[in-house]
């Protein structure tokens, strides 16, 4: 057993962090819809899980997972991890799309509406058992209300898929990944959410001394970083879990029993990363106060942020009733 | 980054579990009566003699030198097994830690055997009535005479004291506050020992009576004055790792899980939760394990993993209360469920780990 990230994982997570603080400040979350794109593109960011004979860099989800989370931290705008995790499982052999010149936006199964569709050159909506991919030209966006203002959602429709509808269940090596990107990526968010309060914390004063300094604020904060500390190992597992039964053919998998653990691995790490990520976004804006309940204080994009993903790629309670469907099904000990 | 057992560990794994299955006898009486604990005592003698009561003890004080990791995994297969509750806790997973750092080789070779057999069987002895959550301002104090120490005061919520054999706690040598303080090892045969029911009606803990009672230098524990410092050495593995292994809310996660199989919805997410919970708890631990082997110190983080895992259990075993109503007494959940309460109060109750989380991890103002 071995806990921690390689050199390369955690110097790709650099190279992306130093990338995301240079070009996508909380400022441009208010003046750009791409911030940092094209220099993630340089970076090879959209290329990570793109086989190399794709000209891609082939690594597994485990090797992109803190670059992945660095992409929340930073409340990156764009179809993020349906372009850089999705597109490379769900559009197999599809050109352009290690360099980032293809943007992808995803409407998976259960959802209603497709977030940042109008920014995608390629879309792959989910109707009934089927899924369409189709090229932007093919579709009509409208607009529909959400809760995150750099997430914007849309309704699609179209009435002639371009490309051959393939069925859903062809899309679920895609959807997981990209359920545990999500979940790196409410960590980041979560993260944060909890430096900015406890700077926040630290500097506000009131009664003529720091707010970080009572009781009634240190115990919400430490509940916060109890929540991340403990989420954080579960969406490592989850990687883990989808890298190791990829390994396997289907049947072999479901023999040794990885496929029941995978489901149950990345369920797991949605609902406690999500969990985490809503806690600090509730617990920010107290610590905020006022400040924190305005459209001028940048945190409400990543209180939106944590909104928005949490309810991505499955709610909280919806991966929790999953896993515990995958429980009750499995062995009746958690470990061979 | 990988979560593989190797070849070995899983050997271990499987050796144990054998073991287990052919020899643990389920629930016993309650440790807090006499029969109980001649019974909980018997139990562990049975397991020292498999030298599995302590495994990651060295070989020569009765255990087989396992790594951490390995411990862990005899964790989960013990409490999987529904193995009986360890009245040797005190002793192996708080005293002996402490022992193995800040003893003597003549101390370490006097105790350790007699603890891993459970022919001795220890109570800590911390807390006093005006000393809880700020134990620096404990009063019970030892005074030079010849030889060795008289040990004068009184400590509280001294648990297992009823039927222990020792006990070990801090006691005052000179100085105020944090100095002065010395870690001392004591028989409980002279000391008076008051019983205190617990929630259950059953006498978990005791009152302790120091009136003079003699203890030789061979029982004082790391430098007379540096009580303190080797106490708090230990308290983070106490709080963090060893003082409740993942293996027990993993065993009691799985047995909800199940009892909650055809609950409403709202009570079926709770028990989710639970599992997830007990999950996270355990690839925690394996990853803070791997961190001690590898030298680090964990520190105050510790403090987290106390916070996590004592609450967890509070959730659990309220759920459960809420799964079975009016049948919950007549079941082993209640019994889980007062202990369980109990978590988030001892080893430093959960408002002091949230000021060391707020203070020495976050950084925030003292």
């Amino acid at each position: 057993m071995n806990f921690a990230f390689t050199d390369d994982q955690l110097a790709l997570a650099s190279t992306v962090r130093d990338v995301l603080r240079a070009h996508c400040p909380p400022s441009a979350l208010r003046t750009e819809r791409l911030p940092a794109w094209d220099r993630l593109a340089e970076v090879g960011f959209f290329a990570m899980l793109v086989p190399s004979e794709n000209d891609g860099l082939g690594l597994r989800l485990i090797d992109a997972l803190p670059a992945l989370e660095e992409s929340g931290r930073a409340c990156l705008p764009g179809p993020v991890v349906e372009t850089a995790v999705a597109a490379p499982y769900l559009l197999e052999g599809a050109p352009k799309l290690a360099s980032g010149a293809v943007r992808v936006a995803v409407l998976p199964p259960g959802q209603t509406y497709t977030p940042d569709a109008d920014l995608a050159d390629l879309l792959v909506v989910a109707r009934g058992h089927r899924l369409h991919v189709l090229p932007r030209e093919a579709v009509r966006l409208t607009p529909r209300p959400g809760t995150d203002p750099c997430r914007r959602l849309f309704e699609v429709s179209f009435t002639h898929a371009m490309e051959a509808a393939v069925a859903t269940a062809a899309a679920v090596p895609a959807l997981r990944r990209a359920t545990v990107a999500t979940a790196a990526q409410l960590i980041g968010v979560a993260r944060e959410l909890l430096a900015v309060s406890v700077a926040h914390a630290r500097t506000r004063t009131q009664f003529g001394t720091p707010i970080g300094s009572f009781q009634a604020v240190k115990h919400q904060l430490a509940n916060v970083a109890v929540a991340i500390e403990f989420a954080a190992p579960l969406v490592h597992r989850a990687a883990l879990s989808v890298d190791a039964a990829d390994d396997l053919p289907e049947e072999t998998a479901q023999a040794a029993g990885a496929v029941d653990g995978r489901d149950r691995d990345v369920s797991a790490a949605k609902a406690a990363a999500g969990e985490a990520a809503v806690l600090a976004a509730r617990t920010a804006l107290q610590v905020h106060g006022a400040i924190g309940y305005t459209e001028e204080l940048d945190l409400r994009f990543w209180l939106a942020r944590a909104w928005s993903l949490s309810d991505a790629y499955g709610s909280t309670a919806a991966h929790r009733a999953r896993l515990r469907a995958a429980v009750l099904d499995g062995p009746p000990r958690r470990y061979p | 980054m990988d979560l593989d057992f190797t070849r070995a560990e899983q050997d271990f794994r499987a050796e144990v579990r054998d073991w287990l299955t052919a020899h643990s006898p389920g629930t016993l009486p309650s440790m807090d009566t006499r029969a109980g604990f001649e019974a909980h005592r018997a139990w562990e003698e049975l397991l020292a003699g498999a030298r599995l009561s302590a495994v990651s003890w060295p070989p020569e004080y009765g255990g087989r030198g396992a790594s951490l990791t390995e411990w862990l995994i005899f964790e989960e297969e013990y409490w999987a097994a529904g193995a009986p509750g360890r009245v040797t806790q005190n002793g192996i997973f708080l005293l002996a830690p402490t022992l193995m750092r800040f003893g003597t080789e003549e101390q370490r070779r006097r105790w350790l055997p007699g603890m891993a057999q459970a022919r001795e069987v220890w109570a800590q002895a911390w807390s006093e009535p005006e000393a809880g959550s700020d134990l620096a301002a404990l009063t019970s104090r030892a005074e030079r005479v010849d030889g060795g120490w008289l040990l004068h005061g009184q400590k509280t919520w001294s648990s297992r004291a009823v039927y222990a054999s020792h006990g070990f706690g801090l006691f005052r040598t000179s100085g105020t506050r944090h100095k002065g303080l010395t870690y001392f090892l004591f028989p409980l045969d002279e000391v008076a020992v008051r019983p205190i029911a617990q929630l259950d009606g059953l006498p978990g803990f005791a009152e302790l009576f120091f009136d003079g009672v003699f203890v030789p230098d061979s029982m004082v524990l790391g430098e007379v004055g540096e009580g303190w410092r080797v106490a708090m050495a230990t308290t983070s593995s106490e709080r963090g790792l060893t003082l409740r292994s993942p293996g027990r809310f993993l065993a009691t996660a799985d047995r909800l899980v199940r009892l909650a199989r055809d609950a409403d919805p709202v009570l079926a997410d709770r028990a989710a939760r639970c599992w997830i919970d007990a999950e996270a708890y355990r690839l925690h631990t394996f990853a803070t394990a791997r961190r001690i082997e590898t030298g680090e110190e964990i520190g105050s983080a510790s403090s987290m993993g106390k916070v996590f895992w004592s609450e967890l259990d509070v959730r659990m075993h309220t759920l459960a209360m809420d799964l079975l109503g009016d049948r919950a007494a007549e079941t082993p959940w209640f019994d889980g469920f007062l202990f369980s309460l109990a978590g988030p109060i001892y080893a430093g109750t959960n408002e002091i780990q949230r000021n060391i989380i707020a203070e020495r991890v976050l950084g925030l103002p003292r």
